[in-house]
């Protein structure tokens, strides 16, 4: 791994008595895209506050590109770009200004907000208001405007809600395209099967506290059982057996039921993010 | 602190606010306020009275109608056109001397004088220039008036008339829509659009976004109040005086806005304490239209020291020395306020990060 782009040290908050975030910490490197997967209250939000600026920890440190988010938010805002749960746009704007006032405070003097807006196929709708834009279209109107200054760090909280299975896979691979540039991607999404395509690696967070930080893949071997469904007629009927994979006796009981002549299908099925979790966690997503 | 960012904020701002209802709202209602107060109380829809004259010989009564103070005196061509401006209304009278007039009112003879009216001028118009009309034909004729008229101002000790004592009520009602309400309403609105979360995700402070909402508070109330002044023909004597306490009362108007707007998190909250605290916002002035009240009860309400100030230049015609106290009192109101809004803008932040 590269040197880490976002460092995040023993950080802590409590609402009062709550807890929300207990003593976790992480890294992100240069170009990755870190997945972070929890069920509502387990402390992602909070997290995310904290690596923004908005919540300062009550313990431990967060940095970003070298500088500490705590006293420097200035320039740690000057390197990253949010995109936000909510669409928190200007509706009486149209795509085309609320980008252009965002790039002012940023102090961008020439943005490229066409060639922008062509990046999430908002181009032909620049001049209208953001009110009568669809939520799909303000959701990629967000992503642009996470992406108005070039960040070095991309926050991106469900960034692909509310959209139709063309406009998610035009941000996917926006998000892709931003990773491979060397953006680092701290990703929040409760599409399992999007983290897996998209994050190089997860983390786990339930109860204010990380289970797991791993790859999907070694997260999937080392806590994930891969089975085989084998569906077979067996006097006249249609039935299904599950053979682990991972057993030493598998190889016998595959090579038993396809000696009998009765296999119809043979399925192998890998555990998914969210069984892992819901093993690690004794919780749904 | 970074005056691009302010500026950016305050021009989106600017942008914006024509395409709120809310906030037209609140920069007309000032204007219509003023509109409605001068119909009942001020001369602003009463003209001056207009006369159109045709002289058909070298009469000297037209030119001295003229230079009656608040009489437009028009000459006409001819008779038609004469006729025609009175019948389409666009003079109060039209008055038609005949060739010889003058002489024939020295000899002392009885010359005719026709006198058109419109039907659509005011009584009062048509009052004043038959009286005037009249009394200048005596003077040509060499007579003194039979009678000696004196004005005697009974049921009132006060020389303040009413439209003068309204206008602190309808400068106040601006401070209030515009410099208080509109960057309330905009704090509140970016809240509620959770906007705000996205601005101090960019490198802008709050400091730097509640400067910006301030100053649209600070340049709205000055330009309504100076537009209702105008609409009042208050903008008259120590001219330089009146805009520097204008532009003090709208930084104060604009701070105390800022509190309101940090303090209500929702338009229902902002709509609530606008309401509930107008008659303390806007007591003094009332003080102003009773003058029978006890004075002193008006000085309790903070924002007197914001309006006194103005009040005295209009009525006294006080100069910046005279209001030197007041105004030190306002500046201790504004530091006082920039105290309360620094640590409102610190609850604020509490309050949108634990959401």
């Amino acid at each position: 791994m590269n040197s880490p782009v976002i460092d995040v040290r023993s950080i802590s908050y409590a609402y009062g008595k709550q807890k929300a975030v207990d003593g976790i910490s992480f890294s992100i490197a240069k170009g990755e895209v870190f997945g972070f997967l929890g069920p509502n209250g387990a402390g992602k939000s909070t997290t995310i506050k904290m690596l923004t600026g908005q919540l300062i920890p009550q313990s431990g440190e967060i940095s970003i590109l070298g500088h500490l988010v705590q006293g420097h938010s200035k320039e740690v805002h000057q390197l990253m770009g949010v995109c936000f749960e909510e669409k928190n746009l200007y509706p009486q704007m149209s795509g085309e200004e609320n980008l252009s006032f965002f790039a002012g405070l940023f102090g961008i003097k020439r943005p490229d907000i066409m060639g922008l807006l062509r990046q999430v196929d908002l181009h032909d709708r620049a001049k209208d208001r953001v009110s009568n834009y669809s939520k799909g279209m303000r959701q990629r109107l967000m992503i642009a405007r996470a992406l108005i200054n070039n960040p070095e760090v991309l926050f991106l909280d469900e960034p692909t809600d509310g959209l139709d299975p063309v406009s998610a896979q035009t941000i996917r691979n926006l998000i892709k395209r931003k990773a491979a540039d060397g953006t680092a991607v701290l990703l929040t999404t409760h599409g399992m099967l999007e983290a897996d395509q998209l994050s190089d690696r997860v983390a786990f967070i339930n109860e204010g506290r990380l289970y797991a930080v791993d790859t999907p893949e070694n997260l999937k071997l080392k806590h994930g059982t891969r089975t085989a469904t084998v569906r077979l007629r067996r006097n006249g009927t249609i039935v299904e057996e599950v053979v682990p994979l991972d057993a030493t006796s598998s190889g016998e009981a595959l090579k038993l039921a396809v000696g009998s002549g009765e296999v119809l299908t043979i399925h192998t099925q890998e555990a998914s993010l969210e069984d892992i979790f819901i093993k690690m966690t004794g919780r749904t997503l | 602190m970074n005056t691009k960012r302010i500026s950016r904020i305050l021009r989106k701002d600017i942008a914006v606010g024509p395409r709120s209802p809310l906030l037209l709202f609140v920069v007309l209602m000032p204007l219509i306020m003023t509109l409605a107060l001068q119909l009942v109380f001020g001369d602003l829809f009463v003209p001056r009275p207009t006369l159109v004259v045709l002289d058909q010989g070298v009469s000297q009564i037209g030119d001295m109608i003229g230079e009656r103070a608040g009489i437009e005196v028009f000459e006409a061509k001819d008779l038609v056109e004469l006729k025609r401006l009175v019948a389409e209304h666009e003079f109060d009278a039209g008055l038609v001397l005949a060739n010889g007039f003058d002489q024939a009112l020295k000899e002392g003879r009885r010359p005719l004088l026709e006198l058109y009216i419109s039907g659509e001028s005011y009584a009062v118009n048509r009052l004043v220039l038959s009286i005037t009309t009249l009394d200048i034909i005596r003077e040509v004729e060499g007579r003194t008036p039979p009678v000696r008229v004196v004005v005697n101002d009974l049921g009132s000790n006060d020389p303040i008339p009413m439209a003068t004592r309204l206008t602190p009520l309808v400068a106040m009602f601006a401070f209030i829509m515009a410099g208080l309400f509109v960057p309330a309403s905009s704090i509140v609105d970016e809240r509620e659009r959770k906007t705000i979360t996205a601005v101090l995700a960019s490198p802008t402070t709050i400091g730097e976004f509640l400067i910006a909402k301030s100053a649209l508070g600070v340049l709205f109330s000055f330009v309504m109040a100076v537009a209702t002044l105008a609409l009042n023909n208050a903008l008259t004597g120590n001219l330089g005086a009146l805009l520097l306490v204008l532009a003090v009362s709208a930084v104060f108007w604009s701070l105390l806005g800022l509190v309101v707007g940090l303090l209500a998190g929702n338009s229902q909250t902002l709509f609530a304490i606008v309401k509930g605290s107008g008659i303390f916002l806007a007591g003094p002035a009332i003080f102003y239209l009773f003058p029978d009240w006890p004075q002193w009860i008006a000085k309790v309400f903070p924002t007197f020291w914001a309006i006194d100030p103005l009040w005295r230049i209009l009525a006294d015609g006080a100069s910046l020395s005279d209001i030197f106290l007041s105004l030190i009192v306002v500046f201790a109101l504004i530091l006082g306020l920039i105290l309360v809004v620094r640590l409102l803008a610190k609850r604020m932040l509490t309050k949108l990060a634990s959401v």
